[in-house]
């Protein structure tokens, strides 16, 4: 009894989670006067199939394109970046470390809104407006480097000392144990932060807005605002659009859920 | 010629003194056994052998060189862990042969050692499997083989078979004593259980809050305790302690009981002692030269072989062993029969034997 209870509120809070992207699908498949009809349909009655009009005219290619460049820059920085630190801040236990991790928890807080003005007129000093999507790179490196040190300090964390003093027992320099040893046992949180930092990234909005001023090298979420326009919005492309952007994101989620659960340090201790 | 010296080493973690002036010599090809109850220090001194600690103070030489200072890859010691600390990511054979990929060592001297180290402890159809996929006996096996592969000049054991059954955990200590013998090997076995220390090793360190208390070969520390640390320890089940003070003519008398036990050794009157007794110099029958003392029996625990008994002297536990089956019952008033030549005696302030 108590179990179909648990099952019905979780099915309830489920739907409420994935109403927003059914509602983005179907109006995306709607016609625009069956958009604002009153009662809603919860089917579309009419699927239009805009998909490829919307890519070719509002050109998506080169949007998409410019967002993963990005994701994909600020993923390998922060990796290079913040694997060695986090790597430190999980080994070493004194009160320096405890308030350096603090330090980095608090940069966490500061939002991207906050910081994008200090952040431009800094870049426009030393000349990065020059390379806008760098300059995105970079900035949107500093704003998730903290998430991913204190996400992959959690993975080094449960890797036993153990298999490092092991290690080095068995003639290994402390590099050594680092890349042969630690790095392939905490490879799975190392990849899952990475694919969320990467979609982070994918999504970013404020500073792709503020530090890239050229169109033609501006992200897919700038491209969104391309249709609201004074008097009307076409609400049919938005979604559209949305749908074309959401959906690998979604299904590289889908395919990384399983690597999140597989524990790859089991055997290694008892 | 000594394999490990070990001079005057100190260890301080922040205010905490962790080892205290520790010497030990240690014999090429003897198995030394270091015990204790748990945070010792016992674990922390094999640590700092392998170099996974630094010292404070003193000096270690592996085979006649310093090894102050060096990381543990320039000490030439394999360590067998608690945990096992197998690499979860490698199948058996590389996990035991990795310490020669590291050097490396041309690739038919790694098959060939590897293969003879499988054999030798019987892991020989295990090679391709992964740490997970092996039984606890089986990972204890390969952590072992990780160990003799490569023929280091010390085996540092740190409590390697607490995480065992009771029968395997017999099995692989008489498995680890003829590996050390065939491998002529010096051995340091780091365990808190004393019968382990006294079944395998020719010398055991006794220790306790980074002190050594006592050391020397296990019937040597079972005849002759240094203190009452020691008594208490070493044996099972252990040494019984009844506080008794010394009369003027040459008699203790029983705090408890005021029972005078004849004595002949030198001890001043009015000295307090702890009398030490073994469980086996204990009889509800009469023997030669013994004293009776009246007592209360509490308990009977029967192994088929043993049996124990537990008795009350004066409010005191006192544990007797014998062969055989029980000879009395619970609550029944039995003569305690206590054989004089084998006591021992205990300051009570100092707690040096006496």
């Amino acid at each position: 009894m108590k179990r179909y209870v648990l099952l019905v509120i979780g099915l309830m809070m489920t739907a409420t989670y994935l109403f927003p992207l059914y509602w983005m699908y179907l109006t995306a498949l709607k016609g625009s006067s069956e958009i604002f009809q009153y009662p809603p349909t919860f089917w579309p009655s009419d699927p239009q199939w805009n998909f490829l009009e919307i890519w070719k005219n509002r050109d998506m290619g080169r949007y998409i394109w410019n967002s993963l460049l990005i994701a994909i820059g600020v993923t390998i920085l922060v990796t290079m970046l913040g694997t060695g630190c986090a790597y430190v801040l999980s080994r070493v236990r004194n009160v320096w470390m405890e308030i350096a991790l603090f330090a980095i928890l608090m940069m966490q807080v500061l939002p991207s809104s906050l910081m994008v003005t200090p952040i431009f007129v800094m870049f426009n000093q030393i000349g990065l407006l020059a390379s806008p999507r760098i300059a995105v790179i970079l900035a949107q490196t500093a704003k998730v480097l903290p998430l991913y040190i204190v996400l992959c300090r959690a993975t080094f964390v449960q890797v036993p000392r153990e298999l490092e003093e092991a290690a080095l027992v068995d003639g290994s320099s402390r590099i050594g144990a680092f890349f042969r040893i630690m790095l392939p046992l905490a490879r799975n949180g190392i990849l899952v932060t990475s694919v969320l930092i990467f979609l982070q990234s994918f999504g970013e909005y404020v500073y792709a807005r503020s530090l890239i001023a050229k169109n033609e090298l501006q992200t897919a979420t700038v491209g969104l605002q391309t249709f609201m326009g004074p008097n009307a919005n076409d609400w049919n492309g938005i979604m559209t659009y949305a749908a074309i952007y959401v959906t690998p994101i979604l299904i590289v989620f889908m395919l990384l859920q399983r690597r999140i659960v597989s524990g790859l340090t089991a055997g290694a201790l008892k | 010629m000594f394999q490990i010296e070990i001079d005057n080493l100190n260890k301080h973690y922040g205010g905490f003194h962790a080892l205290r002036d520790v010497n030990i010599s240690i014999k090429q090809g003897s198995f030394v056994a270091l015990v204790g109850p748990s945070g010792c220090g016992k674990s922390t001194l094999l640590r700092t052998l392998a170099g996974l600690e630094k010292t404070s103070s003193g000096d270690v030489r592996i085979a006649g060189q310093s090894v102050i200072g060096k990381p543990p890859r320039e000490r030439d010691v394999a360590m067998v862990f608690q945990s096992y600390a197998l690499y979860p990511h490698m199948d058996v054979e590389h996990n035991m042969n990795y310490s020669m990929r590291l050097k490396r060592r041309p690739k038919d001297e790694i098959a060939e050692r590897t293969r003879t180290a499988a054999e030798t402890l019987g892991l020989s159809r295990l090679l391709d499997r992964l740490p997970k996929a092996l039984s606890g006996g089986q990972r204890q096996r390969v952590a072992m083989g990780r160990a003799i592969v490569r023929n280091p000049k010390v085996f540092l054991f740190d409590e390697p078979l607490s995480n065992l059954d009771a029968a395997l955990r017999v099995h692989m200590r008489s498995e680890i004593r003829k590996l050390h013998e065939r491998l002529n090997a010096t051995s340091v076995y780091v365990t808190h259980d004393q019968v382990e220390a006294m079944t395998m090793a020719d010398h055991v360190v006794v220790m306790r809050a980074g002190i050594i208390e006592q050391q020397g070969s296990p019937l040597e520390l079972y005849d002759r305790p240094a203190n009452k640390f020691v008594a208490g320890f070493i044996g099972s089940p252990a040494m019984n302690f009844l506080p008794a003070t010394a009369a003027d003519n040459g008699a203790l008398v029983l705090d408890s009981d005021s029972v005078r036990i004849g004595f002949n050794r030198d001890i001043a009157a009015g000295r307090q002692v702890w009398i030490g007794m073994r469980p086996e110099h204990l009889s509800l029958k009469p023997g030669v030269n013994d004293m009776t003392i009246g007592a209360t029996v509490t308990g009977i625990e029967s192994t088929g072989s043993m049996t124990f008994v537990v008795l009350a002297v004066a409010s005191q536990p006192v544990v007797l062993a014998h062969a055989g089956r029980p000879e009395a019952c619970k609550g029944d008033q039995v003569r305690l029969h206590i054989a004089l030549d084998n006591l021992h005696f205990f300051d009570r302030e100092t707690e040096l034997a006496a």
